[in-house]
């Protein structure tokens, strides 16, 4: 296939168009002055000093790691099973689950907050806890993974499917050797957009958390502080920084392992 | 070839008669079964909240107290018409509390803005994603998404600073000589909202429209190449209707959503940034008055409900399911 | 049965990592990445503002006790109070006294003995008996931190009629449009209502057709002139240090933090007044800890050495008029004070309006703003 060069350019401008935004945060992080405005002032790494004194900073950061890796995960663990029912299987009242299952989006976050506060406090008379806040942000990821997941299994190619089992292999073995792999895009797609969605939720961590905070809350309680301003920049680079190399190294470990051009691949 | 299968091995069921009905309920037992993890998830979590909603929606705020005998006079209230007429952006409003419906529309017109400027912004990049890039596609995806691990506040932030006063624009045009005083019409108005809805929901429409676009079977485009199809063509013939039911999905995670969103309206949408879903958090909290609340957030879902069945019926989503499943 | 338990013993930590991870296998939830919660019960429970919750604010209790209390932190009070109204357990909160009366209202609220608070004498006296501390002859909230509102201006951006006589007027002067900043509340309303001659005392408690039509006309005018409506000190500070507005509704801390990076910057003292605000501690009746903590922790909060750390760090007032015997001369020059008793004394103190005024004022302020483009 002949590859035109107008595509390429319309990534390089939409990579732009994703990072540029938030690479204001590392400029501004080394920048002489509290406010991050232009001009620039002058070198510093006292933020980064500040940023390492917020002890509270540091410790919502990781709580929010804690609760959207265990969001995501157990989040996508529940929607593969249901995205294969929805796609594989035929029972009666799907559509009404189908818009069940995507329910979460339309209810306001302030109404899911405020009902599963009265839930868990006055109902099941659980403290507050990380645990609620998870809790609460599986039940707001799960419509994205589940959708994701639907979009990657259906209209999908089943005559694989069917010749493992046809070749005896049991479900659970189908399932592993062949449905999980070829759904494999899609999972990483469910276990990302749930990770983001629980590190980024406000409103039901808020309500939800006991006397732990998670990283939105506490950065939204610190906008009364301009002066705390630039240390919140400072974590957003690190956080940036950190990742980026998390996730190249892990693809030049991985693809030492398996050289392949497959474009399938993973 | 897969289809030809399927369609036999049902066929040899349907014909067989006897194993017909007990296959098929088989198949839903199973079918339930996988799906219960989430239903459990959503009845505990959603049936509860939603329920009590509607109870609360039947009942009247009184100080701190809730006056729990059966009323409609939450849904009369907004639908209550009067002789005064509120003008909004040149339309009238015969409404005696005519607040919610405008914020509805606006709230409406602002998440499709950002819906269709989402979708037109992600499509490309996607279908680069799954056609154009062979080597370290998942190191591309996750690259994607890293902007949006930095917290949502900051990323909000980051946008004032670009689109601010001496921000990173308006300084840019000004050391160019492009200008000789800062735009102030960047930030602060619709157009702000929806260049940072976009930008902070575009990830999540990427990543969906790049699995519906990454499962296209390639020899199928490979046998429209050797017939002739010109690329443009095999675009509009298979890619586009293949992807479709993805994209749409995809639309609608940010449509539905952005619809109930405030907080960015109100940090970057200046004093026209009110929407449906501050009334709704403000009748909850400080306002005090929740079952005029319920009664607005339940209005809102089902004007949204109605909207996208109207949007899916008639661009044929249904069919074109139907179509695929087959 | 056994997974209420199982939640129960988990969070009394009595549970073996072992147990754990084979309770968490038995759900099959990847549970195990989640942290333990902690015994939680013995502790002070705190509803604090984000930034609050720092040691040198209560330095004497945790001289008595070595740990910090529990803290639950907020951004706004009737969060707070929507959170506590749903069953959650604090016992001590920071509201503002504007808002004392919505916890009294609510029932969650209990009384102060300031006979067991050894700082009570030293508190300002204004403070002591004023609206949100004192209701129904009984002390509802220590008064802690305190700063003014006024108009924060950039000397070298303003006009000079308005440097020379300063007045709240200048949010309606079609001559700033797009160049100030007011707070987004229905203060708005009541400061238009002053510039034009009345007094915040005799209309703060209004409600009916009258405050409506004024909230018509300074609402929408406000609106108009105004760049945006603040709500969080953050995106103020940033718009006045970089111009973007020459003037806005300000409390201290922004003086002293624009100072500090060289930005020009002024507190005017307007002839229709500026405003006082305080905030304190309040006893909640929700909460599970012994309620001697309780007063020790409010006591702590209104020590001398509390308002120098507060004075010097974040640039706002203390209520014990001792902080300001021992705080920097200069940090209480970068509040823009010089006399704080006589400030005190001069100055509008903020009042709490009636629960139904305060929503129909809250209502009328939203349905505005909403009718704006």
């Amino acid at each position: 296939m002949k590859k035109g060069w107008g595509l390429t350019v319309y990534a390089v401008l939409f990579v732009a168009f994703v990072y540029g935004p938030v690479l204001i945060l590392p400029l501004f992080s080394f920048n002489d002055n509290t406010f991050a405005t232009f001009p620039l002032t002058g070198f510093t790494t006292r933020h980064y000093v500040d940023m390492l004194g917020q002890r509270q900073m540091i410790a919502s950061l990781m709580n929010s790691l804690r609760i959207g890796l265990a969001v995501t995960v157990l989040a996508t663990a529940i929607a593969i099973p249901a995205a294969i029912s929805i796609t594989r299987y035929r029972f009666p009242g799907k559509p009404a689950v189908l818009s069940m299952l995507m329910l979460p989006l339309v209810v306001p976050s302030i109404v899911l907050a405020v009902a599963l506060l009265v839930i868990i406090l006055r109902f099941l008379g659980l403290p507050l806890s990380l645990w609620t806040v998870a809790a609460g942000h599986v039940l707001v990821a799960l419509p994205f993974c589940v959708s994701v997941l639907i979009s990657r299994l259906e209209g999908f190619d089943q005559s694989l499917e069917e010749a493992s089992r046809d070749l005896g292999c049991s479900p659970m073995q189908t399932f592993r050797r062949v449905t999980l792999p070829l759904a494999m895009p899609g999972v990483i797609s469910s276990l990302l957009l749930g990770f983001i969605i629980s590190f980024d939720e406000f409103v039901i961590a808020f309500f939800l958390t006991g006397t732990e905070n998670t990283l939105p809350v506490y950065l939204y309680s610190q906008l009364r502080f301009p002066n705390k301003l630039p240390g919140t920049l400072a974590l957003g680079s690190v956080i940036l920084v950190v990742s980026t190399v998390l996730v190249i190294t892990a693809e030049v470990i991985r693809k030492r392992g398996v050289q392949t051009d497959n474009p399938g691949d993973y | 070839m897969s289809d030809d299968t399927k369609t036999n091995r049902r066929g040899l069921f349907a014909r067989g008669g006897l194993f017909a009905d007990r296959a098929r309920r088989r198949e839903a037992l199973t079918g339930i079964g996988l799906l219960s993890p989430a239903l459990v998830v959503m009845i505990s979590m959603l049936a509860l909240p939603v329920g009590a909603l509607v109870i609360m929606s039947f009942w009247t705020q009184n100080g701190f107290n809730l006056d729990t005998s059966f009323t409609l006079d939450n849904y009369r209230r907004l639908f209550a018409r009067s002789d005064r007429v509120t003008e909004w952006m040149g339309m009238t409003f015969h409404l005696a509390y005519p607040v919610p419906a405008i914020l509805m529309i606006k709230s409406l017109a602002m998440s499709l803005m950002a819906t269709v400027a989402v979708v037109l912004l992600a499509y490309p990049m996607a279908y680069f994603l799954a056609f154009r890039v062979t080597r370290y596609k998942a190191a591309w995806i996750i690259m994607l998404t890293i902007p949006f691990w930095t917290s949502y506040l900051l990323r909000v932030f980051s946008w004032k600073v670009v689109l601010g006063y001496n921000g990173a624009i308006n300084s840019g045009l000004m050391s160019l000589g492009l200008i000789d005083k800062p735009l102030e019409f960047l930030l602060y108005n619709p157009a702000a909202v929806v260049i940072t809805l976009s930008h902070a929901w575009v990830s999540f429409v990427v990543l969906p429209i790049f699995v519906s676009l990454e499962k296209i079977d390639r020899s199928m485009l490979e046998a429209a190449a050797d017939l002739g199809d010109s690329r443009s063509r095999r675009f509009r013939r298979i890619i586009l209707p293949l992807s479709m039911p993805g994209t749409i999905s995809a639309a609608l995670m940010v449509f539905i959503p952005t619809v109930g969103d405030y907080v960015t309206p109100q940090l970057v949408g200046g004093n026209g940034g009110t929407m449906i879903g501050s009334l709704v958090q403000l009748l909850f909290t400080k306002q005090n008055n929740a079952p005029l609340g319920a009664a607005i957030s339940l209005v809102m879902m089902g004007i949204i409900a109605v909207l996208v069945l109207i949007f899916l019926t008639l661009i044929g989503y249904w069919k074109m399911r139907a179509r695929r499943a087959s | 049965m056994n997974r209420i338990k199982f939640i129960d013993r988990m969070v009394q930590g009595k549970l073996s990592r072992r147990e754990m991870m084979k309770g968490a296998a038995a759900f099959g939830v990847g549970a195990t990445m989640l942290p333990r919660a902690t015994n939680a019960d013995e502790l002070l429970t705190c509803l604090e503002w984000g930034g609050y919750d720092d040691a040198s604010f209560f330095e004497p209790y945790m001289e008595k006790y070595g740990v910090m209390p529990n803290f639950s932190i907020f951004a706004g009070e009737e969060d707070a109070l929507a959170k506590v109204l749903a069953g959650f357990a604090a016992d001590v909160m920071h509201p503002c006294n504007y808002s004392v009366a919505r916890f009294v209202n609510a029932g969650v609220a209990k009384p102060i003995d300031t006979s067991r608070l050894t700082h009570w004498n030293d508190i300002f006296p204004v403070l002591q008996k004023s609206e949100g501390v004192l209701m129904n002859g009984e002390i509802m909230m220590a008064p802690a931190d305190w700063g003014n509102s006024s108009i924060a201006y950039r000397p070298d951006l303003v006009e000079p009629d308005f440097i020379a006589d300063p007045s709240w007027s200048i949010f309606f002067d079609d001559r700033y449009k797009g160049k100030v900043s007011l707070l987004d509340d229905f203060l708005v309303v009541l400061i238009g209502m002053m510039v034009d001659g009345q007094k915040y005392d005799d209309i703060y408690n209004m409600s009916g057709p009258d405050i409506l039509a004024a909230a018509e006309k300074y609402g929408n005018k406000a609106l108009e002139i105004s760049r945006f409506l603040w709500t969080d000190a953050t995106t103020l500070q940033q718009a006045m240090a970089s111009g973007e507005i020459v003037a806005c509704y300000a409390w201290n801390d922004l003086i002293g933090n624009l100072q500090a990076e060289g930005v020009p910057v002024a507190y005017a003292n307007p002839k229709e007044g500026m405003f006082t605000w305080f905030c304190g501690l309040t006893l909640l009746n929700t909460g599970h800890a012994d309620e001697a903590a309780a007063y020790d922790f409010i006591d702590a909060w209104l020590s001398p050495e509390t308002g120098k750390a507060l004075i010097e760090g974040s640039g706002y007032g203390h209520s014990n008029m001792k902080s300001f015997e021992i705080a920097d001369p200069a940090a209480i020059a970068a509040m823009g004070l010089t006399d704080p008793i006589k400030m005190m004394e001069t100055s509008i103190v903020f009042r709490t309006p009636d629960d139904a005024v305060q929503e129909e004022q809250v209502r009328i302020w939203e349905d505005i703003k909403a009718l704006h483009i």
